[in-house]
């Protein structure tokens, strides 16, 4: 108990002085030791061990895409974006329900029912995939 | 047998019943019911899609789902040890 106490002092004297260490110690714990307002830009470069909620990784975003394409049929051809909504793509209400369930198998998550509603976009997707991936984890 | 007047779904418990039919179509450890159910599901749901009184349809849709998951737990008591070749990924 009192080794914690004396490593948290460490820590919050230690992310004052230079803003390069600050980086990461705020991985250690969360945004409240966070001093100025703004994003470090190395921490969406981390390895998913600090969630932001505006990022999701590259490979997750790149398989969410790959598993849109192949549910809906499209062409190698097509953009298929982080902002592209399903009903851009062609997709219908029955045609997302059948692309979150193929996310779920092939990332070993649930999703949940009022969840699965919200999604509209692929970075929907991917930002709800990263959530439940490590609320597993 | 009465049968209960049940108002017409609404289409987020149409799309909590499709749903449910993929979810156990999963349970299934043969190859050939699973793709079966996933597909009569996707056929009967596109089906229906515009029709003008769906509570006839989501009643039978409840009916055979209750069906197949029954059937998935009788099946998982006789599932067989070898897998069907399309589930080999190599």
């Amino acid at each position: 108990m009192a080794s914690l106490a004396q490593a948290s002092t460490a820590l919050s004297t230690s992310c004052k002085p230079t803003l390069a260490l600050s980086s990461r110690v705020s991985s250690l714990k969360s945004v409240s030791f966070s001093i100025t307002g703004k994003r470090f830009p190395s921490l969406s470069s981390r390895p998913g061990r600090l969630q932001v909620s505006c990022s999701a990784k590259p490979e997750t975003l790149n398989k969410v895409c790959d598993i849109v394409k192949k549910q809906l049929a499209l062409p190698d051809t097509t953009a298929v974006t982080a902002g592209s909504k399903f009903t851009e793509l062609g997709a219908d209400s029955l045609d997302t329900v059948e692309i979150v369930m193929g996310l779920e198998e092939e990332f070993g998550i649930s999703v949940e029912e009022d969840s699965a509603q919200t999604i509209a976009t692929v970075q929907d997707a991917a930002d709800l995939i990263e959530k439940l991936v490590e609320k597993k984890a | 047998m009465s049968v209960v007047a049940a108002s017409a779904p609404s289409r987020a418990e149409v799309l909590q019943l499709y749903r449910s039919f993929l979810r156990v179509a999963r349970k299934f450890t043969d190859y050939n019911i699973r793709e079966y159910t996933k597909r009569r599901a996707t056929d009967a749901f596109r089906q229906n899609r515009n029709v003008s009184d769906p509570c006839a349809a989501f009643a039978d849709g409840k009916a055979q789902l209750e069906v197949a998951s029954r059937q998935a737990v009788v099946y998982s008591l006789y599932a067989p040890k070898l897998k069907s070749v399309m589930e080999v990924h190599n």
